[in-house]
């Protein structure tokens, strides 16, 4: 695939003016997306009023590509693809934005239509299989549920068909798993039978919830590529929301890092990891361990926003290492620091050119109450 | 699963024999020290020692240890079950077998409690289910508000009322309206008919049902609630199930474990009781026949009664396990 056929993204701040339309930046011969979600805002109602756990995301996804979408807990990420599922709970609503699946954009039609739609062509793959997977029926059953039910599949083909979808994700014996329960399975052949339970409709999208957290270090890798390899066959789109940017590298070939419910930074995989565009993506790198690192593993200081209490402002400014007093008050319009690269922050240039923003006239870093003073050393490693 | 089902029933035929031992010990310890049951079958007359000897022979008194405080009395105990063995459960005082007493008295409380659970389930599934899927709205703090009140309505003053006040206007309007030899004037008869054991026994049972069926919603409604918040829920909506296939095999199934629980917990509990309910409406079943027997110190048919109870109950517990087992795989292979 060439690099002009890359995703593009763009993350459009509220208030501006110019939405993205779809196509409006996009060159010949590029793909259409299968699934593509524009400025989409999710609100919960809490007792202490309505928060807003995802703003203005926006994304892509295409035929054989891998997004990843990378953030903290409670940044937004799972929210937002339960959203284009119609699976939000009752205290959630989609406040704005569209997702079009295949031109139709699912947020118009009703719950039931949505979720059918969704269950035809958008498969999802839980984090916790144990708990996702019901403890009452058998494997087989779940995994043709959809499919006798929507399809009207016999017993038997429902059997054969589950036998295969099996052996599809490599577990191994499927002629006699089919009839067993989700406890009798090991917790990396539960989460293959979860993966085989979301193709059985051979969906075009795969969005995957952090399928990896709730495996040892060794089944994650086996469970990753065995989700690379199919998508891959089959010329999926798969959504792969983590919240480990390690894992991203070797699978993705675009990048959604989401920070308190907005894309910070979206871009082609190897420039997110040479060059970062935004303060939390490069923070988010350094946090990672590797075999050669020596001394203590940075950490991104302090804590993400609560929802309920967005700074003004630049939401990681009173975390952020290249904070400077227009952070403070303005939020970072959307930047476009390079072809097919989106990232919101106010120097966005700067940071990936792997410069310290200049400081403002009379006003320096330190002297800044809020401000976490940045790390001494030279940013660009 | 057999194994499951034979460690189960092994299990139920040990506690069956510890009931009747514990109730053998305690009716022992009674007669010891409270004398001899034998004078209760006089009554106010005075019998004499070879009246009492014949009597004390005749239900198997006539033991030199029933004199003894603190002795087992472990012989009588095992020549009863050795009767027991043989289908044997002794007489009332009267000299009524008391397997023909609860043959007659069982199928009456049998009756009743299939209206009670049949109302029970109807009433406990439907508004429990309801209240669950629309948890939150007005039609949940209706159902909840009417579980609370009829839990504070005691089920002798729905009776009483029904007896009363509701029962003779509704009972001379069907005749009016059906004919005397009609169907529904025998619903509405305000006492038990043994010839029409079914069509009297319904409107009672409706009203036991509708007193217990008030924390049955709210156990259903609970548990549902549980499993509407299970991950496996939001997974098969995933999949574009229609909600209410959803409901049915993700929700109800995956809740019906503590409602089996409670139904099996009833049956044993409503075979002795509903006494006030078979009082108060005359019905002839276990309640009454027990009720009576303690208060005539007729041992016999005291501990006939109660360990034909325990049995039933030994079983419907074994049914319950089953259940369990079936409705729940990660039980079956524990």
């Amino acid at each position: 695939m060439s690099p002009a056929s890359r995703m593009r993204t763009a993350a459009e701040g509220e208030g501006r003016g110019t939405r993205h339309s779809p196509g409006a930046e996009r060159g010949e011969g590029e793909q259409r997306a299968l699934l593509e979600v524009t400025d989409l805002a999710v609100e919960f109602r809490t007792p202490d009023g309505v928060v807003r756990a995802v703003d203005g995301l926006s994304y892509r996804v295409e035929a054989g590509r891998t997004l990843a979408i990378v953030g903290e807990s409670g940044s937004g990420k799972s929210v937002s693809s339960l959203a284009v599922m119609g699976l939000l709970p009752d205290t959630a609503r989609v406040a704005r934005g569209s997702v079009r699946l295949a031109g139709t954009d699912l947020l118009t039609l009703s719950r039931k239509e949505h979720r059918a739609r969704c269950g035809e062509q958008v498969a999802m793959v839980f984090q916790d299989a144990l708990a996702a997977l019901n403890p009452v029926h058998t494997v087989g059953f779940q995994l043709t549920e959809a499919l006798r039910a929507r399809r009207g599949l016999s017993r038997a083909d429902a059997r054969r068909r589950a036998v295969e979808l099996l052996d599809l994700v490599k577990v191994p014996n499927a002629k006699a798993r089919v009839k067993e329960y989700p406890h009798q399975f090991s917790g990396g052949m539960r989460q293959r039978v979860m993966i085989a339970s979301a193709l059985a409709m051979d969906p075009d999208v795969l969005i995957a919830d952090e399928p990896t957290t709730a495996l040892d270090v060794t089944v994650q890798a086996q469970v990753l590529r065995l989700l690379a390899e199919i998508q891959a066959e089959r010329n999926m789109g798969l959504v792969l929301i983590t919240h480990d940017l390690g894992v991203v590298a070797g699978v993705a070939d675009d990048v959604t890092v989401m920070y308190a419910g907005r894309a910070v930074e979206q871009a082609p995989v190897v420039p997110v990891y040479t060059t970062p565009a935004h303060p939390y993506t490069r923070a988010l790198l350094r946090s990672i361990p590797s075999a050669a690192g020596t001394g203590r593993l940075p950490v991104i200081p302090g804590r993400p926003p609560s929802p309920a209490a967005m700074p003004p402002g630049c939401p990681f400014h009173p975390r952020c290492d290249a904070a400077r007093d227009i952070c403070r008050t303005e939020v970072p319009p959307a930047a476009h620091p390079a072809e097919g690269r989106m990232s919101a922050c106010h120097f966005a240039s700067d940071i990936m050119a792997g410069r310290e923003p200049a400081p403002e006239a009379g006003v320096t870093t330190s002297a800044s109450g809020t401000s976490v003073p940045g790390p001494k050393g030279d940013p660009d490693d | 699963m057999g194994r499951y089902i034979l460690r189960r029933a092994v299990q139920a035929v040990g506690t069956l024999l510890l009931v009747m031992f514990l109730l053998h010990l305690l009716t022992t310890v009674a007669i010891q020290l409270n004398g001899n049951p034998a004078q209760a079958f006089f009554g106010d007359k005075v019998a004499t020692p070879a009246q009492i000897a014949a009597v004390e022979q005749r239900f198997n008194l006539d033991d030199p240890c029933y004199d003894q405080v603190g002795n087992p009395c472990l012989g009588p105990f095992v020549e009863r079950l050795g009767q027991y063995a043989q289908g044997d459960f002794g007489t009332n005082l009267r000299g009524r077998e008391v397997s023909e007493i609860v043959a007659t008295a069982a199928p009456n409380t049998l009756r009743l409690f299939c209206v009670v659970l049949v109302t029970w389930l109807a009433l406990g599934m439907l508004l429990g289910s309801a209240a669950a899927r629309w948890r939150g709205s007005a039609g949940d703090h209706g159902i909840r508000l009417t579980s609370v009140l009829i839990d504070a309505f005691p089920v002798f003053v729905l009776l009483i009322v029904y007896r009363y006040v509701v029962a003779v206007p509704l009972n001379g309007w069907a005749e009016d309206t059906f004919g005397e030899n009609s169907w529904p004037p025998y619903w509405f008869k305000p006492s038990f008919d043994p010839d029409h054991p079914w069509a009297t026994v319904v409107v009672p049972g409706i009203l036991l049902g509708l007193a217990g069926s008030a924390a049955f919603i709210r156990l259903v409604r609970a548990s549902q609630l549980e499993s509407y918040q299970g991950d496996h829920v939001r997974t098969a909506r995933s999949k574009g199930l229609t909600e209410r296939r959803v409901v049915v095999h993700h929700v109800v199934r995956n809740s019906s474990v503590p409602v089996v629980t409670a139904v099996g917990l009833t049956f044993a509990e409503a075979l002795g009781g509903a006494v006030i309910t078979e009082g108060l409406m005359n019905i002839y079943g276990m309640g009454g026949v027990l009720w009576e027997a303690v208060r005539n110190d007729d041992v016999g048919l005291v501990l006939g009664v109660v360990t034909l109870l325990a049995a039933v109950t030994v079983v419907v517990m074994i049914v319950v396990d089953i259940a369990y087992a079936l409705l729940d795989p990660r039980i079956r292979y524990e």
